[in-house]
């Protein structure tokens, strides 16, 4: 029983204990992972936003080149003025600074001034052929009129530049620009006079050009983008990119539709983990951005993509994971033994009530109890302590009257002398005693002489005095281990119990009778009462009570008889 | 011990579901469609689609993979495939629903690439025509020769496809060239100097639909070689384009798609249960309301009777007209041929 309600509290409190550090535990590692990424989201999303800025500051210096080289004074002699050694000049001063050019600028793969006349022919053009710079001239030139390159750059006001969209070039003897993705960077060149002006394009290499900043990238990211259909433009996998030069597209909102709203709904930036959209974004986390780009046919945006592994994000969670399981544990097991350590505390006191409890119901002991606390237990122990206080005076009365009344029940109310039922218990004990011990011992017979007279005379309340103080002689004249019994009106009995001799016995009887006969004074009357005293021996008389007594009867009358007749 | 061999054959063809592997395009089988031959023919139906020809014959050539039972490519292609020993000759009486087709396509040995020396081994089943697609508002009447391309007055107003072998059949055709898929050396060379003649007359040459629709609708295109046929018609009108849509008097080309049964098939009687199931009226109405393509059983409006249309055939040579039209794109002058 005691056990069981420790067995319960203990497992009561190691449970509390277990499951409160066991769901803090994974609270605070549900809440780090969820941290964790929500950081990576936050840098993943200005990687991307980085990377734009990047890419458009490669864009923009490309840009600035295109105007730089526009203003050069070789392009409007080249393009306006009639053929002849001076426009062949500008030509070839021009095609010099193109080739600085494309020197300075690995990922420029084309450098040419384009007139709009004669069907869009390229006036001076220098490709890169095998990382070389080299001059087209001649019949190798080609007419650009139908590219939208040139009709989409020629609409424009002077001094803007003209992107394209991000195409595979397929303008066949265009030497490293052929089938290379690249983006067209042009200017217009009008005019004054109203004859057909030109342009300055530079073909850029995508690949060369986003290549330091994907080289940037942490390992684990991957980078995407898309024009603005969602064709993959940049694809870990290049199979997946330009699908749309081989028949067969491959759309970014398709593979990642966590990216769709940025083509459908015009949102800006789209980003997505994981751990809360398990469903768009299947173990990663993914930050896309769309990005104003170009004048082009399905070119008015971009949209950039970095995608990293949640693994390897929650990886970092990992030895933090490890830590807190060690700590729940840890904790579990303090909170087992504090549980069996707090139940047994809490245990104690009631236990030593109940100890006190059986121990007081059993022995009737007083245990020391724990009153002093000021707890419950405390105010239990002081109730059971009263309670066990008030028992024991109950219990002390009770055996107060039970004592009295024994010894009303064997002593005689007048005298204090025992009476004729204890006198034969004592005897009847005498007589068990002597079984062993053969020690002869006496019975006597006290009957008062003349008492009848005295009472008839001065009263029956003088009378009881009197025989009070025959009470008290007779008490005074044997030794303390004898027993003096009044058996009734003016009879006493006397046992004697150690008898040396018969003749010592005779001195007694005398000394006795001698006591008694002395003259007693009650209220100022002196009175003489004699006594006649029978004896009995054991074993001479009986080895039973009944016959001792009733000798020492017999014994007392015959004396009372010889105190008659001599008197 | 042969007959114990027949027996367990036939159990086994009893317990297992006859399996159908079919080759297609995206629409030409769609799940429903699939579902109710399965219920039909008690067998089972694995398609695998397709999006361009070299895809399809890459499938249809791979070493590992699945064997097909049938499946669909145009007249041009299918004469490859027979010329490769793909096909399985079919049998017309397995195939009753040829008698629900127009008249145009029971004429099965004039569209080459059906027949082949007088026996059967594909079945049309849709097809588009690749017309002149104008803009009402530049055009009092249409227009009904592909010449209207090489028209001055619409320079810089026409749109042609990026593409080398139609480019020269038309363009054969608009030169009055009797065989635009068997040109000779001269004539190739005649229509290398009409095309850069083209070229000079076009806005440009595009790629995909919508980029056509694209630059057709922001450069006020008059006119356009409509390589994608009447698909393209309903996209430029989405765009707010008001089109018209003409073929040219000199004859249309046009891409016709069949049914054809692969010699890996395992059960030919269930082959041509599909060929003949996909020419029920209730399968090949599907084609005009789900994907914008014409049937065979049913004259489309854009197609009369007595228009002249020219099914693809494979060209004398695909290598030579693409390298030049490689050369003409990227701005070669006729000096330089």
């Amino acid at each position: 029983m005691r056990s069981s309600l420790l067995f319960k509290l203990v497992l009561l409190l190691a449970v509390i204990g277990i499951l409160s550090s066991g769901l803090t535990g994974y609270y605070v590692y549900s809440a780090n992972r969820a941290l964790l990424v929500s950081a990576a989201q936050a840098t993943l999303m200005g990687a991307v936003k980085d990377l734009n800025r990047r890419l458009g500051i490669s864009v923009e210096q490309a840009t600035e080149d295109v105007l730089m080289l526009s203003r050069l004074v070789q392009v409007d002699r080249a393009l306006s003025m009639p053929d002849g050694p001076e426009r062949e000049r500008a030509k070839d001063e021009l095609a010099q600074a193109f080739a600085s050019m494309l020197a300075l600028h690995p990922e420029y793969l084309q450098v040419r001034l384009i007139g709009s006349a004669d069907n869009g022919l390229e006036l001076v053009r220098m490709d890169s052929a095998g990382g070389l710079t080299l001059r087209v001239a001649g019949d190798a030139l080609q007419e650009k009129a139908h590219y939208p390159y040139m009709f989409d750059t020629l609409a424009l006001p002077a001094g803007q530049v003209y992107q394209s969209a991000i195409t595979v070039n397929h303008e066949r003897s265009s030497h490293d620009a052929e089938g290379v993705p690249s983006i067209m960077l042009a200017t217009p060149l009008p005019r004054h006079d109203g004859q057909p002006g030109g342009l300055v394009v530079i073909n850029v290499d995508l690949n060369k050009l986003i290549g330091p900043v994907r080289a940037d990238l942490p390992r684990g990211y991957r980078f995407y983008l898309a024009n603005s259909w969602g064709d993959f433009l940049v694809h870990p996998d290049p199979g997946q990119t330009f699908g749309f030069d081989r028949g067969r597209r491959v759309f970014m909102q398709d593979s990642f539709p966590a990216a769709k709203p940025l083509f459908e709904h015009g949102a800006n930036t789209q980003v997505v983990n994981g751990l809360d959209q398990p469903e768009l974004a299947p173990g990663s986390i993914m930050a896309f951005v769309r990005q104003p780009f170009g004048l082009g046919v399905g070119n008015d945006f971009l949209v950039t993509g970095l995608v990293e592994p949640l693994d390897s994000v929650l990886a970092n969670a990992q030895p933090l994971g490890l830590r807190i399981m060690h700590i729940v544990l840890a904790c579990s097991v303090i909170a087992i033994l504090l549980a069996v350590i707090f139940a047994r505390a809490l245990l104690r006191p009631i236990n030593t009530l109940a100890e006190a409890a059986t121990r007081f119901s059993d022995t009737r002991q007083h245990q020391p109890l724990p009153v002093e606390r000021d707890d419950e237990i405390g105010v239990l122990a002081r109730n059971f302590d009263s309670m066990q206080r008030q028992l024991h005076q109950h219990m002390a009365n009770l055996y107060d009257n039970q004592r009295e009344l024994d010894y009303l029940a064997h002593h005689d109310a007048l005298t204090g002398l025992a009476n004729r039922s204890l006198f034969f218990q004592r005897l009847e004990q005498r007589l068990a005693g002597v079984a062993g011990d053969q020690r002869a011992f006496a019975v006597l017979f006290v009957d008062l002489d003349r008492f009848k007279d005295i009472n008839d005379r001065f009263g029956h309340a003088l009378g009881d005095q009197v025989l009070q103080i025959v009470a008290r002689r007779l008490l005074h004249g044997v030794r303390s281990s004898d027993v003096v019994a009044r058996l009734g009106g003016d009879e006493y009995l006397v046992l004697l119990s150690g008898i040396a001799s018969e003749t010592a016995l005779g001195e007694l009887l005398d000394k006795l009778m001698r006591s008694i006969g002395e003259p007693i004074s009650v209220d100022g009357v002196s009175l003489n009462v004699g006594a006649s005293i029978g004896y009995s021996l054991y074993p001479r008389d009986g080895d039973n009570a009944e016959d001792l007594v009733n000798r020492a009867d017999h014994s007392m009358y015959r004396v009372k008889a010889m105190h008659h007749q001599t008197s | 011990m042969l007959v114990l061999c027949v027996l367990i054959l036939a159990c086994g063809g009893v317990s297992a579901e006859a399996l159908l592997r079919v080759l297609a395009w995206p629409g030409y089988a769609d799940p429903d469609v699939v579902k109710a031959f399965e219920q039909r023919y008690k067998a089972r139906v694995e398609v695998t689609f397709v999006d361009s020809d070299e895809g399809l014959w890459s499938r249809m050539n791979a070493k590992e993979g699945p064997r097909f039972d049938v499946l669909a490519a145009n007249t041009a292609e299918m004469q490859r495939y027979y010329a490769a020993g793909l096909l399985k000759p079919l049998d017309a009486t397995s195939l009753p629903n040829l008698a629900r087709q127009l008249p145009r396509f029971r004429q099965r040995q004039r569209i080459p690439g059906l027949e082949q020396l007088g026996v059967l081994y594909a079945v049309p089943f849709t097809y588009s025509t690749m017309g002149i697609i104008y803009d009402k508002r530049q055009f009092a009447s249409p227009p009904d020769s592909m010449n209207v391309l090489w028209d001055p007055r619409f320079r810089h107003k026409v749109l042609d496809f990026n593409g080398g072998q139609h480019n020269f059949s038309f363009s054969a055709l608009a030169s009055g060239i009797e065989h635009p898929f068997r040109l000779s050396n001269d004539e190739r060379a005649r229509l290398t100097r009409r095309l850069i003649d083209l070229r000079r007359n076009v806005l440009t040459f595009y790629n995909l639909p919508e980029e056509a629709t694209e630059l057709f609708v922001r450069h006020k295109v008059a006119v356009m070689f409509g390589n994608y046929g009447t698909q393209q018609l309903n996209s430029l009108r989405r765009a707010g384009a008001d089109v018209g849509y003409a073929l040219p008097k000199e004859g249309v080309l046009a891409w016709l798609d069949c049914w054809a049964m692969t010699r890996f098939a395992a059960d030919p009687m269930l082959a041509q249960q599909w060929i003949n199931y996909m020419l029920e009226p209730s399968v090949s109405s599907l084609l005009p309301k789900r994907q914008g393509l014409a049937n065979t059983l049913v004259e489309s409006e854009d197609l009369q009777d007595k228009a002249k249309v020219l099914w693809l055939q494979p060209v004398e040579d695909a290598g030579r007209r693409e390298a030049l039209w490689q050369r003409i794109m990227a701005g070669d002058r006729p000096g330089s041929f």
